[in-house]
């Protein structure tokens, strides 16, 4: 890694060699690496017949845009891009409430208590090894269409994850400090500012992270297989009624780039205010990639 | 990775008792933890039957356990009259993990090398960055969707998919384990003329394996969940068509038998075989007694 650094500043930068070392940084290469999977992109696009190029997808999507939804006047909230996404998201928000309402006290106690943490292991266990597209499949069986299903499975698939992590988290108390905090009779919520949270805050954001990710996975699952509204329908009524692969293509880009925004845009955000005693975080300025499709599903 | 469920209170001193009382103590806590999570398990139990018989209707929406064990019991033996041969599951459960083998396979052949390219050169690291970033990122369904428009219907799609999934974490730790080879050393070997083969053999490949060991291990329940959902969407054998069948059937206790089939074979597979596996590669830094595996 630091072989070519060196070999770069011996030399002095000639004429032919600047273009070189421009394309060299790191900026440039990742523009370059972005480049060329838009143009993979094309090339594939071009080369299937069911594969849409990316203007195709983005025609698709300005289309969407523009259709007012169900009948109704089009606005900017309402038209099928928009109202279907933001009827996804209201959906996520509220099976995340639960999911942290659940997955933390549950974590929590069981780093606090092992009796607490024996009698959950099992449960835990069955409930990451339980696949997210299967509690789908059942809650659309059970609760049918309506937003009952998408909050259900987000819910018992979601919390098993952040279970783990806040279980992490609260095992990475100090001892000596709880205990000392238990002898001088320290008040539960200053021990909770003062003790608690700071030394949770890491694993906590990992896991709500995890679970906003996952969450949503869910939720478009369910409105796939089952919903008359929200991304997960759109991409499927375009696939199924329309035969329309691009309209697939376009709402899994969507889908996509929910998560890229949620994690770049608030997660890092929120991680680097938490973290800003700790200096620099990572390599390119963003945080080492944590492995969220690894223990989304 | 979480810790053990040894009760803490039975934390012991080692400077106040034998070592025999302390072993005795321990055998203890182990029980005790062990009768927990047995009633943990029997009250989740419980709470299902409950469920199940506030919320009969002609649809049968929620079966007991014992409904779906006998379910479970008629996919392992086969039912002549309903038409499922005998070991009816092993066979749907052999055509997804053979795929996902396959996709595996196909993640580790183009991701090693990606993984030690990127470990090894700063330009290398810039460039696949946002490719790693992205692939580790895609929520599953858009995985499978993209399996769908790729390959159509069909097994190859499933296969594609799991390999697109695994390679990222494959890439990430290979790299990280590159990085991790120390300089010196490597130095040294050169110095002292160790012919590179060795170099390799000695250096880089201790330091690499349990990267890509803890890489695996990690994306293997994933992976065979994805390559289940992508047959759902689109494939023609294997556990995700029989859960899709279940699915258009509207049958629930079908759905729940290869659920509990699922926990089954990924529980197992990962408390035998690969917590053995595991055992096995990092023996030379398990302390005696230690468990390294636990979710």
């Amino acid at each position: 890694m630091s072989d070519i650094q060196t070999l770069t500043m011996q030399h002095s930068p000639s004429a032919g060699n600047r273009l070189l070392e421009f394309l060299r940084r790191d900026r440039v290469a990742r523009w370059t690496s972005r480049l060329i999977l838009l143009l993979l992109w094309q090339a594939a696009g071009i080369l299937s017949d069911r594969f849409p190029t990316p203007v195709e997808t983005i025609e698709i999507l300005v289309l969407e845009f523009q259709t007012p939804f169900e009948r109704g006047e089009w606005s900017f909230f309402n038209n099928e891009l928009v109202a279907n996404l933001l009827i996804s998201i209201n959906r996520t928000g509220i099976a995340l409430i639960f999911i942290i309402l659940i997955g933390v006290p549950v974590g929590y106690a069981m780093g606090r208590w092992w009796r607490v943490q024996a009698y959950f292991t099992d449960l835990v266990t069955v409930g990451l090894a339980m696949p997210a597209y299967m509690w789908a499949l059942l809650s659309v069986m059970w609760f049918g269409f309506g937003i009952r299903a998408p909050v259900f499975c987000a819910v018992v698939s979601a919390t098993p994850g952040l279970i783990v992590h806040v279980l992490q988290g609260s095992l990475s108390i100090p001892r000596d400090l709880r205990d000392m905090s238990d002898a001088f009779d320290v008040p539960s919520p200053t021990r909770m500012r003062n003790l608690a949270l700071p030394s949770m805050a890491s694993a906590l954001i990992a896991g709500i992270r995890l679970s906003i990710i996952a969450a949503w996975g869910c939720v478009v699952l369910v409105e796939w297989f089952g919903s008359n509204e929200g991304a997960g329908f759109r991409a499927r009524d375009w696939y199924q009624s329309a035969a329309n692969y691009n309209g697939l293509m376009a709402w899994g880009i969507v889908v996509l780039v929910v998560v890229i925004v949620i994690d770049r845009g608030i997660i890092e955000r929120i991680d680097r205010s938490v973290h800003k005693w700790r200096g620099s975080v990572g390599d390119f300025g963003a945080r080492t990639i944590e492995l969220t499709a690894v223990e989304e599903g | 990775m979480a810790a053990p469920s040894v009760p803490e209170i039975e934390t012991i001193d080692p400077g106040s008792v034998t070592t025999s009382d302390a072993a005795r103590r321990t055998t203890s806590a182990r029980w005790k933890a062990t009768a927990y999570s047995l009633l943990g398990a029997v009250s989740f139990l419980v709470v299902w039957q409950l469920a199940s018989q506030y919320t009969r209707t002609e649809f049968d929406l929620l079966p007991g356990p014992l409904e779906v064990a006998e379910q479970m019991g008629v996919y392992v033996v086969g039912d002549e009259a309903e038409g499922i041969p005998p070991g009816w599951v092993f066979v749907n459960f052999w055509d997804t993990f053979r795929k996902t083998l396959y996709g595996f396979a196909g993640a580790l052949i183009l991701g090693v090398p990606i993984g030690i390219l990127m470990g090894r050169y700063r330009y290398a690291k810039a460039f696949f960055f946002d490719f790693v970033y992205l692939a580790a990122n895609v929520p599953l369904i858009v995985y499978a969707i993209l399996g769908l428009l790729i390959f159509g219907i069909g097994d190859i799609g499933p296969a594609f998919v799991v390999g697109l999934l695994v390679l990222p974490v494959i890439t990430l730790n290979v790299a990280a384990g590159v990085e991790g080879v120390d300089q010196n050393l490597l130095a040294m070997s050169r110095s002292f003329g160790l012919p590179t083969q060795s170099a390799l053999r000695h250096i880089v490949v201790p330091s690499l394996s349990p990267f890509l060991f803890a890489g695996s291990r990690a994306s293997f329940a994933a992976s065979w969940k994805l390559a289940a959902l992508a047959e759902t969407f689109g494939g023609t054998t294997g556990v995700g068509v029989q859960i899709r069948k279940a699915f258009q059937g509207f049958s629930v206790t079908d759905m729940l038998a290869w659920m509990m089939f699922f926990v089954i074979f990924v529980v197992v597979i990962e408390r035998t075989v690969l917590m053995r596996l595991e055992r096995w590669v990092f023996r030379y830094r398990l302390r005696r007694g230690e468990d390294l595996l636990r979710y």
